[in-house]
This record gives C-alpha cells, sequence and structure tokens, in this order.
C-alpha cells in the first residue's frame, strides 16, 4: 500500500516535468496573457519568435476565472506575462505575487494608460479612490495601439537580437489599428443615433468616448451585479425615447437581459463583443481582435443607422 | 413608480406570473422535504444539473436540446440520492451533500478537460427572474400542472410516508414508490425552474414559504396551503418592493421570506402564551 | 378455521448478525398473545417481519391464510409501533388527520377519503375518549393521550388482527391500565387477535390467553396454564420467575 502511494507520488511529481520539457525545446520566446486582445497582439508581434498561451480557457468570462496551480506555473516557466491592469484582472496579483521577477518579464499592457471612471451604480457612491473604475482599455484602438507598443518594450528588452523583426510586426499591426479606428470614425459619424444600450456589464465605456457616443449598460462594471427591475424599466424607456430599434448583448454570458428588453420593445439584438475572450468556435474560426472588431462595427452601423 | 407603471411593462408581468407558479410548487413540495430532513436537496439537485449542463455542453448539444438532455440526468442522480440515504447507511442530508459536491466537481471538471465552451458554464447557475421568456412561462405552467396534480393524486400517500414511513408502509403504503415520486417531482422543478429564477431562489423558495408556515399551521393540509399563500404572497411582493425600491430582485424575494418567517415565528410564541 | 397468523422456521436478521433462529408458531383467530423476552432477543424484529417491514432470511409468515409477501388486506392488521421513527413534536397533523391516515390501509389507487371514513374516524376516537381533541396537534399531546390516538388510527379499520409492540412503556401506571383494559374488552368482545409486544412479562399474565417467549428462538409457546405448569418452565425461570408471570392469571 504504502508502495502504491509512493509511486503515485512520484508519478505526479514528474509528469508536469515531461511536458516542460518539450516546451523549452522549441527554443521560442514563452509568453503567458491573460486577455484575447493581448494574446492576439503579443502573437502577432512575437511572430515565429514567441509562443503565446491565454490562460483564459475558450468560453470563460474574465470575471469569474480562478488560476488554477497549473496556471501559475506556466507563468513561472514563462519569459512575458503581459496582464492588462491590476482593476481588470485582481487575480493576476496573486499569480505576480509568487514569481521570480529575475526569470519571468511581468507586463502591465495598460502602462501609461489613463482609467476613465465608471459610472455609479445608483445607491452604491463610492468616495475618493475607490470610485469604480472602467479597466477596459482596450476597447479605445488609441489605446490598443499604446499596449501593442508595450508589448512591443516588452519583446525588445527581452529578446534584443531580433529587435528588427518585432519592431516590423507591430509596424503592420499599429497600420492596421489605425485605419480600423479610421473607419469607426467615418462610419460611425455617418449614423443618425448617437446612443447604445447594451445589456451586459460597462464595458464600452472607452469605444462610446472615443467616437462621441452615448452608452448605457444594464449592469455595472462588476459583471456579478445584478440590475434591478427599476433600472431595466429606465433602460427601456430609454430605447423608446431615443427610437433605438437594436439593443446589444455581449458575448459569453447570457444575452436574456438583452432580449428581455428587446421584446419589451419590440427592438433586434445584436452582438457587441467587448473582447475579453472568445468561444471555442471562434478560436477554431481564427478571429482577431481586429476582425472581432471590425464585426463590431458592423453590428453598430446597424444598431444606430 | 406606481403599481399601474410596474404591470405595463411585459417583463414584469411574466416576472410575476412565473415567479407565483413557481412559488407555489417549491412551497408545497417544501413541506414534504422539510418534514424529511431533505430540505438542501434542491440546492443539492441545483448542482447536480450544473454538472449535467457541463456534460450536455461537453457533447455540444444546445438550448432545446440541452434541456431533454439534462432532465435524466438530473432525475437519475434524485434518486441516487435516494438509494445513498436507504443503502449506504447515511442520513438524507448526508446522501444530498455526496451528490451536490459531485455535481459541481464533475461540472467543474468537464468544463476544464473540454478546455472551454461556448457559453460561460457558471453563468448557468444564476436565472434571472427579470428574463422570463414566454416559452418558459408555458414550460413554468406545464411543471405546475405536472407537480400539482402529482401531489394532489398521492396526497394521502405522501402524508402517511411523511408522518412515519414504517407506519405508512404497514398500511400497505409502497414507500419506495412514494419516495421517488417526491424525489422525481422536486427534481423536475429544480431543473426547469433553476434556468429561470437561479440556484439562489429555487434553494430559498423550497424551504422558506415551508418553514414559515410550519410555524403556524394546525393541520397538514393547512400548513401546505399555508406555504403556498406564503410563497406567492413573498414573491408578489418581494418583485413589487424590488420595482419601488431599486434592489435586486431575486435577493429581495429571499429576504422578504426571511422576515416572513420571523414574524410566523413571533406569531406562534404569543399563540402559544394565550 | 383459518390461523390469523403463522410463522413457520423464521429465521431475520440485520447486516448479518441474527435476531431470529427458527421461530415458528400460529395463532387461532380471538388469541390474545403476549409476546415476551429479554431486551435484544427479537421481538420488535418477529413483529416487523410479521407485517412485512423486514423480509425474513428464511421461512415463511402467513397472514389469515395467505402468504406476507401476497397480502394486500391491511385494513385487517391495526399495527401501534414501538416508538414513531423520528417523531417530530412539530409535525404538523391534527389528531383527525393521524386517525384518519388509518383508513389508507387497504385502499386502492386513487386514495380517496369518504363519508364512510369520517364516520369511522367518529366513531373510534369517540371510543378512545379522544373526540374532545381532535383538532390539537399530535405533537403537543402528552405521550399517553399520544399512545391513544395512534392506536385509535390502529382500530379505525376495525381488524380483526392488532399488533402492538411495547405500547405503554412510556406511560404512568393509571394510563397503563386503561390501555390494557381497553384491548381486553377488544378481546372479549369483538374477539379481535391480540399480539402483544411487552417486556413486562409480569402484568401480562392478567390478561393474554397465551405465551409466547422470546430469546432469538421460541423458549415457550402456548397457553398460560400450560407454562404455568410446567417443570420446564420452572427449571427457566426459576420458581419466583415463573410465580411472577403466574400469580396474575
Amino acid at each position: 500500500m504504502r508502495w502504491l502511494v509512493a509511486s503515485l507520488l512520484v508519478f505526479i511529481l514528474i509528469a508536469p516535468g515531461c511536458r516542460q520539457q518539450e516546451q523549452q525545446k522549441n527554443g521560442k520566446l514563452q509568453v503567458v496573457t491573460t486577455l484575447f486582445p493581448l494574446y492576439d497582439f503579443a502573437k502577432r508581434i512575437g511572430g515565429e519568435k514567441a509562443q503565446v498561451s491565454l490562460l483564459l480557457p475558450p468560453g470563460v468570462e474574465p470575471h469569474s476565472f480562478e488560476p488554477r496551480p497549473e496556471d501559475i506555473v506556466r507563468v513561472n516557466r514563462a519569459d512575458l506575462f503581459i496582464y492588462t491592469n491590476p482593476v481588470m484582472e485582481p487575480w493576476a496579483a496573486s499569480i505576480v505575487a509568487g514569481v521570480d521577477r529575475g526569470k519571468v518579464a511581468i507586463v502591465e499592457g495598460g502602462k501609461g494608460i489613463p482609467l476613465m471612471k465608471a459610472p455609479e451604480v445608483k445607491g452604491h457612491e463610492h468616495e475618493g479612490e475607490h470610485a469604480a473604475v472602467d479597466p477596459h482599455i482596450w476597447l479605445d484602438l488609441d489605446n490598443a495601439r499604446l499596449i501593442a507598443l508595450n508589448i512591443l518594450a516588452a519583446y525588445t528588452s527581452k529578446d534584443p537580437a531580433n529587435k528588427a523583426y518585432y519592431q516590423q510586426n507591430a509596424a503592420g499591426l499599429t497600420k492596421d489599428l489605425a485605419a480600423l479606428d479610421q473607419r469607426y470614425r467615418e462610419t460611425l459619424a455617418k449614423s443618425s443615433k448617437k446612443v447604445f444600450l447594451h445589456g451586459g456589464h460597462y464595458a464600452f465605456g472607452y469605444l462610446a468616448k472615443r467616437y462621441g457616443l452615448k452608452y448605457v449598460s444594464a449592469s455595472a462594471v462588476n459583471a456579478d451585479s445584478e440590475p434591478t427591475p427599476a433600472k431595466l424599466a429606465e433602460l427601456v424607456q430609454l430605447m423608446r425615447s431615443e427610437h433605438l430599434n437594436y439593443v446589444y448583448t455581449e458575448e459569453l454570458l447570457s444575452p436574456r437581459l438583452a432580449e428581455t428588453i428587446a421584446r419589451e420593445t419590440g427592438a433586434q439584438v445584436l452582438m457587441l463583443s467587448a473582447g475579453h475572450n472568445l468561444s471555442r468556435d471562434q478560436f477554431e474560426r481564427g478571429e482577431t481582435f481586429i476582425s472581432i472588431m471590425e464585426q463590431n462595427l458592423k453590428n453598430l452601423q446597424a444598431g444606430l443607422q | 413608480m406606481n403599481i399601474t407603471e410596474m404591470l405595463s411593462y411585459g417583463f414584469m408581468q411574466r416576472a410575476l406570473i412565473g415567479g407565483s407558479l413557481i412559488a407555489i410548487l417549491c412551497s408545497v413540495l417544501g413541506i414534504f422535504l422539510v418534514l424529511r430532513r431533505l430540505s438542501l436537496i434542491g440546492d443539492g439537485l441545483a448542482h447536480v444539473t450544473f454538472g449535467s449542463v457541463a456534460l450536455a455542453m461537453f457533447f455540444r448539444l444546445q438550448s432545446v436540446y440541452l434541456t431533454l438532455a439534462i432532465i435524466p440526468i438530473v432525475l437519475a442522480c434524485a434518486m441516487g440520492i435516494l438509494k445513498l440515504a436507504q443503502k449506504a447507511k447515511i442520513y438524507g442530508d448526508a446522501a444530498i451533500g455526496i451528490v451536490s459536491a459531485l455535481g459541481i466537481a464533475t461540472g467543474v471538471m468537464l468544463a476544464s478537460i473540454a478546455g472551454g465552451f461556448n457559453v460561460d458554464l457558471f453563468s448557468y447557475l444564476f436565472g434571472n427572474i427579470l428574463s422570463i421568456t414566454s416559452s418558459e412561462l408555458i414550460i413554468a405552467a406545464v411543471l405546475f400542472v405536472i407537480v400539482i396534480t402529482g401531489v394532489c393524486i398521492f396526497y394521502n400517500d405522501l402524508f402517511a410516508s411523511t408522518f412515519d414511513e414504517e407506519l405508512a408502509k404497514s398500511s400497505g403504503i409502497d414507500t419506495d414508490r412514494i419516495n421517488a415520486v417526491l424525489v422525481l417531482l422536486t427534481a423536475l422543478t429544480v431543473v426547469l425552474a433553476m434556468k429561470v429564477v437561479g440556484i439562489m431562489l429555487i434553494s430559498a423558495l423550497l424551504i422558506l414559504p415551508a418553514v414559515s408556515a410550519l410555524q403556524i399551521a394546525k393541520g397538514f393540509k393547512t400548513a401546505i396551503v399555508c406555504a403556498a399563500c406564503i410563497g406567492v404572497c413573498t414573491v408578489v411582493v418581494g418583485i413589487s418592493l424590488s420595482f419601488s425600491m431599486n434592489l435586486p430582485t431575486g435577493a429581495t424575494i429571499v429576504i422578504i421570506n426571511f422576515l416572513t418567517f420571523l414574524c410566523a415565528f413571533a406569531a406562534r410564541n404569543v399563540l402559544r402564551r394565550s | 378455521m383459518n390461523a390469523a397468523l403463522s410463522a413457520k422456521n423464521l429465521c431475520a436478521g440485520y447486516h448479518g448478525s441474527e435476531a431470529l433462529k427458527d421461530v415458528s408458531f400460529s395463532v387461532t383467530p380471538g388469541d390474545y398473545i403476549g409476546i415476551c423476552g429479554p431486551n435484544g432477543s427479537g421481538k420488535s424484529t418477529l413483529v416487523k417481519v410479521i407485517l412485512g417491514l423486514l423480509p425474513p432470511t428464511t421461512g415463511e409468515v402467513s397472514l389469515f391464510g395467505t402468504p406476507q409477501s401476497q397480502f394486500k388486506q391491511w385494513q385487517r392488521i391495526g399495527y401501534l409501533p414501538q416508538g414513531l421513527q423520528f417523531f417530530n413534536p412539530h409535525f404538523p397533523a391534527t389528531v383527525d388527520e393521524v386517525v384518519r391516515l388509518g383508513r389508507l390501509a387497504g385502499k386502492r389507487f386513487p386514495k380517496r377519503f369518504s363519508r364512510e371514513d369520517a364516520l369511522a374516524v367518529e366513531r373510534t376516537m369517540e371510543w378512545m375518549g379522544i373526540s374532545h381533541i381532535r383538532g390539537s396537534m399530535i405533537g403537543e399531546l402528552s405521550g399517553g393521550l399520544r399512545q391513544r390516538v395512534l392506536l385509535a388510527r390502529a382500530l379505525v379499520n376495525d381488524p380483526e388482527l392488532v399488533v402492538l409492540d411495547e405500547p405503554t412503556t412510556a406511560l404512568d401506571p393509571e394510563t397503563r391500565e386503561n390501555f390494557y383494559k381497553i384491548i381486553y374488552e377488544m378481546n372479549r368482545e369483538k374477539k379481535v387477535t391480540v399480539l402483544l409486544v411487552t417486556h413486562d412479562s409480569a402484568t401480562i399474565g392478567k390478561y393474554a390467553s397465551h405465551l409466547l417467549y422470546l430469546d432469538k428462538q421460541v423458549i415457550f409457546y402456548g397457553n398460560f396454564d400450560d407454562f404455568c405448569n410446567s417443570t420446564e418452565m420452572t427449571g427457566f425461570f426459576g420458581e419466583h420467575g415463573q410465580h411472577l408471570v403466574c400469580h396474575r392469571h
């Protein structure tokens, strides 16, 4: 019996090690990212010289994610660990705390990008530094560009030899982002409606601000809080007063709230993805941050016409 | 915001009707469950439903097929709780605990192995009474008819078995079958109503109205009717109050239920002294 | 005439341990059998096997000539168990509801209560002297009253065979005497067969016609005269022990 337990213990200790051998052999930079936009950018900039992975499994929402021991081990074995900011991924702090900074470079993707305040939920006003903050910075395409540059800086400092390669890839990415930004500007300027309503949590503040739109969401910044019936009634009234024919729903989480509002007002539901993470099908289709945002633009154009 | 305005919204109407139907179901079943010390079976079966949903998603089932697929799984687990309690020499509450833990763990395990799903699995645990669709209302109505009919048909047997199982058996009642009927009706209620009102409300509605009714009712039939009334009232009051005071609906209903229990408890003490 | 109850070579037990070994006896309708024995002698087990609540490992039981497994006429038998399994003092049933439950025995699906049932309940409650508390909650009654309610429940169908498992252990002497009187009346006047399990072997001699003495096996079965004249029993119980049982008879 003791023999069995001993061999079981040995097996458990060795098994992960075996997988590790494979990873380090291919000589690429090991990069671990937390959210999909970071994953997408890191993959594009790193190209063939980096192996990038995403901590969130497909279909999982970051607000309900809990890192497993395997995740922490993976970060420890990486060269780069990229997260957005401490507000977006509070669980990243526990990973970062346990990491050997000599080996792993911790990259805050949102470094240097000012955070916007999120609208207060009535009755839950916070004071001073505890005011609710909107951490979804990447939905302002200029911020996305800055994030890409932060990632580039991380790559070049870890692997200066391939600096030119990374710079070239980053340039391509930022060019595409700028072009996308331009398309957003032009298209949304032509729209007749300037308000959009989202049945999910508050994520599109940055996007709305950049293009001069008004944005209202059913839930607050924290995805856990559920809207009160009074809030729902308020949203329904807003739909009616602004004559909105479309309401948006978020990715991965339940579309029920958006559907309820739609049913009440005779509107239709369209998807507006904040890009936190993709579903399994979307990964298999090879969607990128830019392709997701293009789809968003199409849906915004349709909804705001 | 007044009542007419509140009732003008379709989602409020559906919440009130659907909530009331489910409240009556849960309160009535709750009397039997609480007296048999199976109170937490609602919670346990909700966790089993979570695991079953993960299993169905694992096989890439969606929407209607998903719901149809999980019903037999949850019913089977409900029977499993019964069998565990009988054969493994443990009381009902431990049997529920075992199956409940297994349900959640299966869900988490499958989610991990599958490498993720298309929809966040955990959001399945939290329904929202404000977003009941018309088809879900119909399901709630059908469920209502099935469960109430079942309870009416088997009422006397259920009463006898709940009072004392051995005594019931000596009257020629097939107590194994009656226990199965009760547990299966509960399982059906949990599976279908969980998506509509979420795990918190289901658990609470199965226990609280029954316990409040038991504080003050004199007589078994009275207790059942009383529980049903308390269930409906707390749901209606809870929804209305959450509307006018801008509070989350599910939690408000649960708090109202607890306050009702306190009142019933106080009333019982006052009555006892007189 | 068919035996009211007959047992042949019964062996039964729980989880491997044997509680009854090779028990055989036969009961004529109208008999009043006192089932006695020390603690752990299998008295309650015997009752459970007779009523189909516990399957025997070997042997057979027949009720009114029908093998136990096929017996369905439960309204002919009234059962008062030793203690309710998990008696909940807050159980919300009224006395009326509990007594009426007895009428479920032998009913077919769907089980509905009729006017006839209501009348039977009234009658029985009058007879047992509990009509005045018909609306009270069963959990709020004293032990003695509760036993009376449960006895009423057992008798509401006017059964031919009544099985009582230690019905008076928790009662005070006066209530106990009352109890025994009622049962004795039933046995004398209505010719109801009575099986009464008690560890009080001293008092049983006063009412019962037969004695079944169990200690996992049948030590003695027969009428009291036989018991009192048996030298074998004197040897088993000692003179004093035998006298205790017999002096009342």
